[in-house]
């Protein structure tokens, strides 16, 4: 079974999501699920951390794009960290995904 | 009928020699032939039916002893078989049956009672007289065989001598039945924990030789060689010390151990530093060389450690074959031992490392160090099958095994010499992961770009889930993954034989359009019978489109 870990760190207005391990078909909507929950109506920024993120696949970038838009409804920032050179920011900028949330190289 | 003699001691009454005779041949044809195909607790059983009816006494009893507790466990019985089945243990020396063992002569007991048995056990059972004598092999008892009667009983010299004929033909067949079952378990149980198969690693040739000692049955020589989920993979050679079924349940215990340790992640000083940890703690009886050898997952870096064990012999390409310069730690199960060392060492295409038991280079005839020498003469970079022949026939020749050899040779093959990849699996979200595995491996073994890998990765993933999302109903199917090198590219084909259903949702374009930009030429074909996605991607460092 494919792995991958989702890491919550929140503060009063900001949630911090670290993504690591691989997502494909077999575990994206438990990888959808756990970020679901880790986001209330609270925050004002979702910053979405990939750096530790070893594959991802179409499958990923849905649960971005859908986590995206429901951000956008609720009127919260989504940035994305994602290192420069890496596969997955290829695919996040071959799906267009910069039009809906800043890519940052890496976190603070 | 040589067996009068025995029973007819001078001067003491008995009946006749014809009757005696008749008593020998009934157990004779109990011990020697009926019964032989009979495990040895049947065996008893039958032996003691019959001595009940030879001696007419109510109860008889076989305790065997347990050499690693010193207690003598009731083992068979017949007319008191609760005895068996509640497992009693008579500790050695104690009451009557312990007094037998421990005296090693007959004891009579004419009247029971609470001070010459241990258990209430027998007065319990209306038991009177007893008689025990040892089971006796070359001097060392093994066991108790007695008798008991309801009435009481006064056993004549002619029982005694009778029953310690029975019993030392049970002392011999059960010794035998049970080195027997011992040596056979043995076997089973060390052929059972050397793998089979040995796995078959794109980029990596292996194999391996075992072989026991002519006479000693088995030992604890064992070999293994798994991947781990990271991609590594790892490999073990050891040498428990002792024999017999004994060291090869050890073995197999310190097998399972190892591979979880390994599955923890860490190097492999801290793997077997685990190891020792847990065998100096749960089986602190136990010691044993071994040698654990951790390849990355591009095969081009070994990292290893060892526990007392002989080093591996590296043999390079068109060079003389030379020791490893591995630091020797403290074996395995030996208290108060330093920290353990690792070793990297790169490892060329074409390289091959030899690992070996002690037994290989080890002789009466011959010095480890003359073996060391023989063993790097005979070792060359050349395929691992005629490695392994050639070093037996130089190192084992025709002489008889004295210890067991093991021995395991891997050879990192040469980018050119790597095959297609072949894969068949079941089209169901959890194969995507195996195939990602299967596909990274092989593709750091014929030499991919890092970039090219990242690309076929999610080109080959992302025809896979489509085969595993949309071809089949709910009968299932099997997805197909083949790679072969067309120089200079990859040619990636992945296919099924189902019938793709119509693209719905955005995210189905999205799996295409990635499939497309990740590889340098994409063709998706659609038949009644299944659909192919063949991907073209160069092998080297050049970006696509």
């Amino acid at each position: 079974m494919t792995d991958a870990r989702v890491e919550v760190s929140a503060e009063s207005r900001s949630v911090r999501i670290s993504l690591s391990g691989e997502i494909d078909l077999a575990n994206a909507a438990a990888v959808e699920d756990e970020i679901r929950e880790a986001v209330s109506n609270q925050p004002v920024i979702v910053s979405v951390d990939l750096t530790d993120l070893n594959y991802m696949d179409s499958a990923g970038v849905r649960i971005l794009f859908t986590l995206a838009s429901r951000l956008q409804a609720l009127r919260i920032t989504l940035e994305l960290i994602v290192p420069p050179g890496s596969s997955t920011r290829r695919l996040i900028e071959l799906s267009g995904f910069e039009s809906l949330a800043a890519l940052k190289p890496a976190g603070p | 009928m040589g067996y009068a003699l025995l029973v007819s001691t001078p001067g003491e009454p008995s009946d006749t020699p014809a009757a005696d005779d008749y008593r020998l041949r009934r157990i004779e044809s109990v011990t020697d032939a009926a019964l032989a195909h009979l495990d040895v607790e049947d065996l008893l059983g039958e032996l003691l039916d019959r001595v009940r009816e030879l001696l007419e006494v109510d109860t008889a009893t076989v305790l065997l002893l347990d050499s690693s507790c010193q207690q003598l466990v009731a083992t068979a019985a017949r007319g008191i078989e609760a005895v068996v089945r509640q497992g009693i243990r008579i500790p050695m020396g104690k009451g009557f049956a312990g007094r037998v063992a421990a005296e090693k002569s007959p004891v009579i007991i004419e009247q029971v009672d609470h001070t010459n048995v241990l258990y209430p056990f027998f007065r319990e059972h209306g038991i009177c007289s007893l008689l025990g004598v040892p089971l006796l092999i070359s001097g060392t008892v093994i066991g108790v065989l007695h008798v008991g009667t309801l009435a009481p009983r006064r056993f004549t010299d002619d029982d005694v001598s009778l029953l310690q004929i029975v019993a030392d033909r049970v002392a011999l067949a059960t010794q035998s039945r049970r080195a027997e079952v011992d040596r056979a378990a043995a076997v089973v149980l060390q052929r059972s924990l050397l793998p089979a198969r040995l796995p078959v690693v794109p980029g990596l040739e292996i194999a391996a030789r075992y072989v026991p000692a002519e006479n000693g049955g088995v030992s604890g020589d064992w070999y293994d060689v798994f991947t781990l989920p990271s991609g590594w993979l790892c490999v073990v050679i050891g040498d428990v010390v002792g024999r017999g079924l004994v060291a090869a349940d050890v073995m197999g215990r310190l097998r399972s151990v190892l591979r979880g340790y390994a599955l923890l992640g860490g190097d492999p000083a801290e793997v077997l530093g685990r190891l020792d940890q847990q065998v100096q703690h749960f089986d602190p009886e136990t010691m044993a060389t071994l040698l654990l050898a951790m390849f990355e997952p591009s095969f081009g870096r070994l990292h290893l450690s060892s526990a007392g064990h002989p080093p591996p012999v590296l043999a390079l390409p068109g060079q003389p074959a030379v020791l490893l310069d591995v630091p020797s730690d403290h074996p395995v199960g030996v208290p108060g031992g330093l920290r353990r060392r690792a070793t990297t060492i790169t490892v060329p295409p074409g390289a091959l490392l030899c690992f070996y038991t002690d037994g290989l280079v080890e002789s009466r005839n011959t010095s480890l160090n003359v073996g060391l020498d023989r063993l790097c003469g005979s070792v060359v970079a050349g395929p691992v099958d005629s490695v392994c022949a050639e070093i037996m026939a130089r190192l084992v020749g025709d002489d008889p095994a004295g210890d067991d050899v093991a021995i395991l040779a891997l050879r990192r093959q040469d980018s050119g010499e790597i095959g297609p990849l072949d894969l068949v699996m079941p089209a169901l979200p959890w194969s995507l992961r195996d195939i990602r595995f299967a596909v990274r491996r092989w593709l750091s073994a014929v030499g991919a770009a890092p970039r090219t890998v990242a690309d076929l990765l999610v080109a080959v993933g992302e025809a896979s889930t489509n085969a595993v999302e949309h071809a089949y109903g709910p009968g299932g199917g099997t997805v197909s993954v083949h790679l072969e090198l067309q120089m200079p590219d990859v040619l990636a084909t992945v296919r099924d034989t189902g019938r793709w259903r119509p693209p719905r949702g955005e995210n189905r374009g999205r799996g295409t359009m990635f499939m497309r930009n990740c590889s340098d030429d994409l063709r998706i074909d659609h038949s009644p019978t299944g659909t192919n996605v063949v991907i073209r991607r160069r092998l080297g460092e050049e970006a696509p489109r």
